[in-house]
C-alpha cells in the first residue's frame, strides 16, 4: 500500500495533487464560513462533508468516463461521442426499464437490470465507433462527430425529446447513503474510485493494457512486433462506450430520470479531464489516476466559482483557461525529460567509448 | 587561394540517443564539389543539413566565405546562398512543378498569386539548369530524378552559391545519374560550390576534387581525391583494415532447410525470388538502396498484402497474412528503421524487449511483473543493453542500445528464422561489434538467419553465403569463398 500511494503522490501525479490541494486551500481560506441553518454550527464553505462530497459527486459521471477516454486517447485516438452516448445509454435504458416493468420486480433485481441495460447500450455504442473507425478505416475524430449526433438524435426520438423516469428502487440505490449521516451520498464517488481502479488495472497490469500503450505510442512498430492493431482499437472503444453507459446509469438513476438532452458537452469534459491530468493527445503517454485528477480539478473550479459567488458564467472561462495551462506545462515536462533523456545517452556513450579505449589498451 | 566557400570550426550535434557530429573542423574551396563520406550513421547528413539551417548545432561554428553564419532556418540559409537537394524529396507532392520552384517567394499581384509571373519565374529557373518539364503538373507525379531537377533549380534559381546534395543517386537510375553528375560538372564551371554527400565510390572518384572522411561523428581526414587510391579511401572510412575474422558458425555443417521462398513476387517491389535458407546458416542480401531488400523482408514477415508466391516454413507451405502468423510460424524480423518500426519510444526498455511476447509472462491476460522483469533482465545480460534499468524509456538509449532492444526482443519470441535489416545502421563501433557475435552465436545455436545489410565487410565478414538483389531480382548467390567487396559491388550495380 505505502508503494501505491508513493506511485500516486510521487512524480506524476505530484505536481497535479500539489495545484488541487494549493486551490483547494485558497478557496476554503477566502470563502470563510458558513453557519448551518438548522444546527447553528459554524462550518467552512468549502471544507465541510456536504460541500466536500457534492464536488465529488458532480465529478463522477464525467470521470467515470475518463476512464475510457483515457484508454482512447492513450491508443492514439479520440472519442467525441461519450456525451451522445451517455444521453441515449439513459434514455434506452430507461424505456426497456420502463417496458420491462422491472421497477415492480425485488430491488437487486431491478439495479442489475438497469446497470446491464445502461451499460449494454453504452457498451454497443462504443463497439459501433470502434466497427467503424477500424472497418472502414477513418480518423476516430471523424466517425464520432458522426456518431455524436447520431446518438443524440436517436435518444431524442426514441424519448420523444421528454424525460423518462426511472423506478424508485434504482434511484434509492445510488442515493442510498451507507450507513453514513443521511444526507451523505457516496455511491457515484465509491463507483468513480472502483471504476478508475478497475481501468488503472486494465491499462497497467494487463497484456491489454501493454498493447494500448504500444499502439498510441507507435502503431507501426506495434504492428512490426505482431499486435492486432483493429483488435486493441475495438476493445478502447468499446470501453469506453462501456464506461459512458455506466455514468449513464448511475447519472439517470441518481436524478431520477433520463432524457435526450442529459450529457451535453460532457465529451469536452472528459477529453479536458485526461489533458489535464496529462494524457497525451499524441497517444501512448498518461494514465487513469491523472485523469481521475484531471476531473477533481475541473469540478473543484467549478464548484469554487459557485462558493466564491462569481456569475456562473465565468466557469467557461476558468475551466478554458485550465486546460491551455496545463497541455502547456505538460509540454514543457516532456522536453525537460526530451533533453534529459538526450543528455543521459551522450553520457552513457562516452563512457562506454572510453570503457573501449581501456579495454583495448 | 581565396577565401573557403564553407568552414566547419568545431561542430556539435547531440540527439536523443546519439551524439551524431562531434567537433567536426574542415574547409570546402569555392568552386569545387567536395564529396562528404563515411558509413552509414558517420554523421554526414547530419553535417549537410547544419550547412543548409535544418538543424542548428549545439556548438561550434559555421563561416560562409569568411564570414561566420547561424542559421535559424532552411530559409535563412537560402538567403546566405546555402541550397539543399534531399536524400528524401523534401518538396510539396501535391503541388505543380511552378508552385514549387517558387514556393518560397510565390510572385503577388496584390493578394493573389500571379500565375503568370509564376510560371515565367519557374521557366526561368528550370532553363537556368538545362532542365525542361511541363510546369503544371503535380510534383508527385514526376520521377525521382526529375523531382530532384526541380529541386536542384529550386537552389540554384534562388541564388544559391553552395549546395549541399544528400545522398542524390541513392534513388535513381544509372542514366539519371549520370545526368546528374553532368549538372553538377556544368554547376562547378558556373562557381557553384557543392558539398556531395555519398558513400558510392565510383561517383567520388569521377565527379568529386576533395573529399572529406567522417567516422563516429567525428572528422577522419580531408584530402584531395587525385592520388588517392579506393583501398585507401576504404580504409578511411572503415578506420582499420579488414581483418581475417572467420565466424565460428562456419565450423558447423548448415542444418535442415527452415525457410524456402519460390517465385515470391510483389507488383513494383521484387520479382520472382526464390532461395533457400537453412539452419545455422546466416544468408547475406546486399543490395543497392532500393533494390527491394527491405520489400523482401517485409513481405516474408506477412507486412505487403501484394505479395504473391511460395513460401515453406520448415517444409510446410505457409500463406503469411500478417506479422502475427509469421511470429507462431517462427519467423521474426529486426526493422531497418528502429525509430519507425522498432520501437515505442515511449515505453520503457523493457516493455520494447517484451512487447511480441507479453503473455508468456501473464495469466489470464494478468501480466506477472515480477515474471516479467527477470526475463528482461536475461535478455540484457546476454546482449550487453548498458540501461540504467528495465524501466529506463527507450527513448533515452543510445542507438547502439536501442538495436540491441530490437534484436532482444525477436530473440525472445525463440524464432527460428531471423530476418535482420541493417542490424548495424547508426550502431557505434563498439555495439556492432557486439551484434556481430551475437548474430554469430545465433547461426550456431542451429537458427537461420537472413541478414540484409549496405556495409560490404559486414557481410563479407559474417556470410555463410551472400544473395544479391538488383532492381529487385535476385541476381547472384556468391558463396562466401568468392564474396569480395568487389564481385558483391559488380553483382549490385550490374557491370559484367
Amino acid at each position: 500500500m505505502p508503494r501505491l500511494l508513493q506511485k500516486l503522490f510521487h512524480g506524476q501525479f505530484a505536481g497535479l495533487a500539489l495545484v488541487i490541494v494549493a486551490l483547494g486551500a485558497g478557496v476554503a481560506l477566502y470563502a470563510g464560513p458558513l453557519r448551518d441553518p438548522f444546527t447553528g454550527a459554524e462550518r467552512n464553505r468549502l471544507l465541510n462533508a456536504h460541500t466536500l462530497l457534492d464536488t465529488a459527486t458532480n465529478a463522477s459521471f464525467f470521470a467515470i468516463m475518463a476512464v475510457g477516454a483515457t484508454m482512447v486517447i492513450v491508443s492514439g485516438g479520440i472519442d467525441l461521442s461519450v456525451g451522445a452516448t451517455y444521453a441515449l445509454a439513459g434514455v434506452g435504458g430507461a424505456l426497456v426499464f420502463r417496458a420491462l416493468e422491472a421497477q415492480a420486480w425485488p430491488p437487486a433485481a431491478a439495479v442489475l437490470c438497469g446497470l446491464l441495460l445502461g451499460a449494454g447500450i453504452g457498451f454497443a455504442c462504443g463497439l459501433l465507433n470502434g466497427l467503424l473507425i477500424v472497418g472502414l478505416n477513418i480518423h476516430p475524430f471523424i466517425v464520432t462527430l458522426g456518431t455524436m449526433w447520431l446518438y443524440r438524435g436517436i435518444a431524442s426520438v426514441v424519448s420523444e425529446s421528454s424525460t423518462i423516469l426511472v423506478g424508485q428502487a434504482l434511484t434509492e440505490a445510488t442515493k442510498s447513503s451507507l450507513g453514513l449521516s443521511g444526507s451523505l451520498r457516496p455511491v457515484p464517488l465509491l463507483a468513480m474510485l472502483l471504476v478508475t481502479l478497475l481501468g488503472a488495472l486494465y491499462l497497467n497490469k494487463t497484456v491489454w493494457g501493454r498493447h494500448v500503450y504500444a499502439v498510441g505510442g507507435n502503431a507501426e512498430a506495434a504492428r512490426f512486433a505482431g499486435l492486432r492493431i483493429g483488435r486493441v482499437k475495438l476493445a478502447v472503444y468499446a470501453l469506453s462506450g462501456l464506461t459512458a453507459g455506466l455514468a449513464a446509469f448511475l447519472g439517470s438513476s441518481y436524478y431520477g430520470g433520463a432524457s435526450s438532452a442529459d450529457g451535453d458537452g460532457y465529451e469536452l469534459f472528459v477529453i479536458a479531464s485526461a489533458v489535464v491530468g496529462g494524457v497525451s493527445l499524441s497517444g501512448g503517454r498518461g494514465g487513469v489516476f491523472g485523469a481521475l485528477l484531471g476531473a477533481v480539478l475541473i469540478a473543484l473550479l467549478r464548484q469554487s466559482i459557485v462558493i466564491l459567488n462569481y456569475r456562473s458564467q465565468y466557469e467557461w472561462i476558468i475551466v478554458g483557461a485550465a486546460i491551455i495551462i496545463a497541455a502547456y506545462l505538460d509540454q514543457l515536462k516532456l522536453r525537460l525529460s526530451a533533453r534529459r533523456l538526450a543528455e543521459h545517452a551522450v553520457a552513457a556513450r562516452v563512457s562506454g567509448a572510453a570503457k573501449e579505449t581501456e579495454s583495448g589498451t | 587561394m581565396a577565401e573557403p566557400a564553407v568552414r566547419f570550426e568545431g561542430l556539435v550535434k547531440r540527439f536523443p540517443g546519439a551524439l551524431a557530429v562531434d567537433g567536426v573542423s574542415f574547409e570546402v574551396a569555392a568552386g569545387t564539389v567536395h564529396a562528404l563520406c563515411g558509413e552509414n550513421g558517420a554523421g554526414k547528413s547530419t553535417l549537410g543539413k547544419i550547412l543548409a539551417g535544418i538543424l542548428a548545432p549545439d556548438a561550434g561554428t559555421l563561416r560562409l566565405f569568411g564570414r561566420p553564419v547561424r542559421f535559424g532556418s532552411p530559409r535563412d540559409a537560402l538567403a546566405a546562398g546555402v541550397g539543399m537537394v534531399h536524400q528524401e524529396l523534401a518538396f510539396c507532392e501535391n503541388l505543380s512543378v511552378a508552385e514549387n520552384l517558387c514556393l518560397e517567394d510565390l510572385p503577388r499581384r496584390g493578394p493573389f498569386v500571379s500565375r503568370a509571373r509564376m510560371r515565367e519565374r519557374a521557366r526561368e529557373r528550370l532553363a537556368a539548369i538545362g532542365a525542361e518539364l511541363d510546369l503544371d503538373r503535380p510534383l508527385g507525379e514526376l520521377s525521382v530524378g526529375r523531382q530532384q531537377l526541380v529541386q536542384i533549380a529550386a537552389a540554384v534559381g534562388s541564388g544559391a552559391r553552395v549546395i549541399v546534395f544528400d545522398e542524390p543517386s541513392s534513388s535513381l537510375s544509372r542514366h539519371e545519374t549520370e545526368r546528374l553528375l553532368e549538372l553538377l560538372r556544368a554547376l562547378r564551371a558556373r562557381g557553384v560550390t557543392s558539398l556531395y554527400v555519398s558513400h558510392r565510390m565510383d561517383e567520388i572518384f569521377e565527379l568529386c576534387d576533395a573529399v572529406t572522411v567522417l567516422r563516429d561523428g567525428r572528422h577522419v581526414e580531408t584530402r584531395p581525391v587525385a592520388g588517392l587510391g579506393e583501398a585507401e579511401l576504404v580504409r578511411l572510412m572503415i578506420g582499420r583494415p579488414l581483418d581475417a575474422y572467420v565466424p565460428a558458425h562456419l565450423r558447423a555443417e548448415p542444418g535442415a532447410e527452415r525457410l524456402r521462398v519460390e517465385n515470391f513476387s510483389s507488383p513494383g517491389r521484387f520479382e520472382d525470388a526464390c532461395f533457400s535458407l537453412r539452419a545455422g546458416e546466416v544468408l547475406g542480401l546486399a543490395g543497392l538502396v532500393g533494390a527491394g531488400r527491405t520489400e523482401l523482408a517485409q513481405a516474408l514477415f506477412g507486412l505487403d498484402s501484394y505479395a504473391r508466391g511460395r513460401v515453406q516454413v520448415d517444409g510446410r507451405e505457409a500463406a503469411i497474412g500478417d506479422p502475427a502468423q509469421a511470429m507462431r510460424l517462427g519467423l521474426g524480423l529486426a526493422p531497418e528503421d528502429r525509430k519507425r518500426h522498432g520501437l515505442v519510444l515511449s515505453m520503457s526498455a523493457g516493455a520494447n524487449v517484451t512487447l511480441p511476447t507479453l503473455r508468456q509472462d501473464a495469466a489470464w491476460g494478468w501480466v506477472r511483473a515480477g515474471r516479467e522483469r527477470e526475463r528482461v533482465r536475461g535478455f540484457f545480460e546476454r546482449l550487453r543493453v548498458r540501461a540504467p534499468g528495465p524501466e529506463f524509456p527507450a527513448a533515452g538509449l543510445s542507438g547502439g542500445n536501442q538495436q540491441k532492444l530490437v534484436l532482444a526482443k525477436w530473440l525472445a519470441a525463440a524464432c527460428g528464422v531471423l530476418i535482420l535489416d541493417e542490424p548495424t545502421r547508426g550502431v557505434d563501433v563498439g555495439a556492432k561489434a557486439e551484434i556481430h557475435a551475437l548474430i554469430d552465436g545465433l547461426a550456431r545455436e542451429g537458427r537461420a538467419v537472413l541478414l540484409i545489410s549496405s556495409e560490404l565487410p559486414e557481410l563479407v565478414k559474417l556470410c555463410t553465403r551472400i544473395l544479391v538483389m538488383r532492381a529487385g531480382r535476385l541476381v547472384a548467390d556468391v558463396p562466401r569463398a568468392e564474396a569480395t567487396q568487389e564481385t558483391l559491388l559488380r553483382h549490385m550495380a550490374g557491370v559484367a
